[in-house]
């Protein structure tokens, strides 16, 4: 224990020898993932996912508002991660920081370059009305691997979305909304993101905890869908990786994909539908 | 948000589908005014901070986490007469800084994160409820972190925030004199002004006035009121002042269980 806080790094590489962690893991396993669906009341699609320790909660609200001028048939998914002093004591309570800028980036890109919906489902009226889906991912627990978890919850949240039914009245050009009859988004790719950290410029783990975070030469995020295509590729500067390596974290991340739809699959499967 | 470059940008502005809906709105279900909706706690929740603790009340969910004591910011401060019991002075005591928040999906509206004042006011109701529960004489220049966050609000949001703040710094193993206790009210606007306890979030839309009383429960003494509103003659706000104190001490054992799971999994957590 000594060790450990005095000298993290030699205390982890004692272990990396043994190709495994500290808390048992080995270097390519995740921590437990779970994933609970539709609990926030008042949102209109909401997701709570935990893997190991780092808890993140997405809460999606559709509100009504103008198609932007230059895409007038297309919506807004608006995606906003918040980083508080409630999930670690390094951040400070205020305007958005530059973890958080850079989570909400992220988000916003893997929305983008998958498609996860198009934003031409989102558009009532070209022109005039479309929906505005804001995405807000609050993390409660930061234990590491945040974009892993916030991707997660996003793409739950969304699938458990519910929009009521809007008509356009011809004769006083307003919406209509029918509060009772709701419908599923239409959710056409699922992207899974995988995150690795590199030590010592050349060791690659899977899902690194804050420490692991901490204590990396650097990181790098790979988010696939279902067919094995590659949405987005992070890596914010850190020790270079080789091809080779490259291709590793990609398969990594084509079996950590399976796991995750697998996981996703029995959940939507055992919910009542309303 | 026009010119909020940290975010990501949506429309200028935008409306909620609710305006549009046809249908009336839903009225709230006769009860009795005294009854308090079953509250599930769980304190110790989050490895990140000191102390946690998640609480649930019907529809409203909130979490809370503490963190510190740390080296607090701001000026020195001079010295004065030692308080009682080894304590220190005034002028060196602890702070306790408290941030309440609501989430942008809580409501049925949308809120944009910048909170605003309503949100400031609440975060100072909950710090002056908490001080005088909290021993800061011992914690000298230093600072304490108490974050609340409103998941859902279904209703008496300030009065879960103050219990699940109260549950997490004890939980954080901060030195209290007792726990604190929160209970909303809210007045039924006429022909039939009755005040309730523990209002649902229709009920206290409706509300002529609303209330939050936090007592603190073994001392038997009241840490905070907040209320505002039309509530009638001074009488009318003396009974819902009393009704608020007596559903605060039926929720006290609830709390107390509470705490203790929470103590003995860390107990059996320790040997590691």
């Amino acid at each position: 224990a000594g060790t450990r806080t005095v000298e993290p790094l030699e205390y982890y590489r004692r272990f990396l020898k043994e190709n495994c962690r500290p808390d048992g893991r080995e270097l390519g396993e995740f921590r437990t993932t779970t994933v609970n669906v539709g609990s926030i009341g008042t949102a209109d699609g909401s997701a709570l996912v935990k893997l190991g320790n780092t808890t993140v909660i997405c809460g999606i609200k559709a509100e009504f508002g103008a198609p932007p001028t230059d895409a007038p048939d297309k919506g807004y998914v608006v995606p906003n991660v918040d980083l508080s002093p409630l999930c670690s004591s390094r951040f400070r309570s205020g305007p958005p920081g530059e973890e958080a800028q850079v989570a909400s980036q992220f988000i916003a890109d893997v929305i983008e370059n998958s498609q996860i919906i198009q934003k031409e489902d989102l558009c009532i009226s070209s022109g005039k009305l479309a929906w505005v889906l804001y995405c807000d991912l609050i993390c409660l627990n930061h234990d590491g691997n945040i974009l892993d978890a916030c991707t997660f919850a996003l793409l739950a949240a969304l699938k458990n979305v519910q929009l009521p039914e809007v008509t356009i009245n011809e004769e006083t050009a307003l919406a209509e909304v029918n509060l009772k009859k709701k419908s599923c988004l239409n959710i056409r790719t699922h992207p899974v993101a995988t995150s690795f950290a590199v030590f010592d410029d050349t060791l690659l783990i899977v899902d690194p905890t804050e420490e692991e975070e901490h204590l990396a030469t650097g990181t790098l995020t790979v988010v696939m869908d279902e067919e094995g295509r590659l949405c987005c590729l992070h890596k914010p500067g850190g020790s270079g990786l080789t091809g080779a390596k490259l291709q590793d974290c990609m398969s990594r991340a084509v079996t950590r994909h399976k796991e995750v739809k697998k996981l996703m699959d029995e959940v939507f499967k055992s919910m009542k539908p309303k | 948000m026009p010119g909020d470059h940290r975010r990501i940008r949506g429309p200028e502005e935008s409306q909620p589908p609710q305006l549009y809906a046809a249908g009336e709105g839903e009225e709230p279900a006769p009860r009795d005014p005294a009854r308090l909706r079953p509250v599930y706690a769980r304190a110790g929740l989050l490895s990140q901070a000191k102390g946690s603790a998640y609480l649930e009340a019907g529809g409203t969910k909130v979490l809370c986490a503490v963190s510190g004591p740390r080296p607090a910011e701001g000026g020195e401060r001079g010295g004065g007469p030692a308080g009682a019991g080894g304590e220190a002075p005034a002028a060196l005591r602890g702070r306790l800084l408290c941030d309440f928040r609501r989430a942008p999906f809580s409501g049925r509206r949308r809120r944009a994160p910048p909170g605003g004042g309503e949100e400031r006011e609440l975060a100072l109701a909950l710090q002056e409820a908490l001080e005088p529960a909290v021993r800061l004489g011992r914690y000298p220049r230093a600072q304490l972190e108490v974050s609340a966050l409103l998941l859902e609000d279904g209703g008496s949001a300030l009065a879960a925030a103050l219990t699940a703040a109260a549950l997490a710094l004890a939980d954080a193993g901060v030195e209290m004199y007792d726990l604190v206790v929160g209970c909303g009210l809210s007045r039924a606007p006429a022909p039939a002004p009755a005040w309730l306890l523990d209002p649902t979030l229709l009920e206290e839309e409706r509300a002529s006035a609303g209330l939050t009383v936090a007592l603190m429960p073994v001392l038997n003494q009241v840490a905070g009121v907040l209320g505002s509103g039309e509530g009638g003659p001074t009488e009318s706000w003396a009974e819902a002042v009393r009704l608020g104190l007596e559903g605060c001490q039926r929720l006290y054992p609830v709390l107390q269980q509470c705490l203790v799971r929470a103590a003995r999994r860390r107990g059996a957590a320790a040997p590691l």
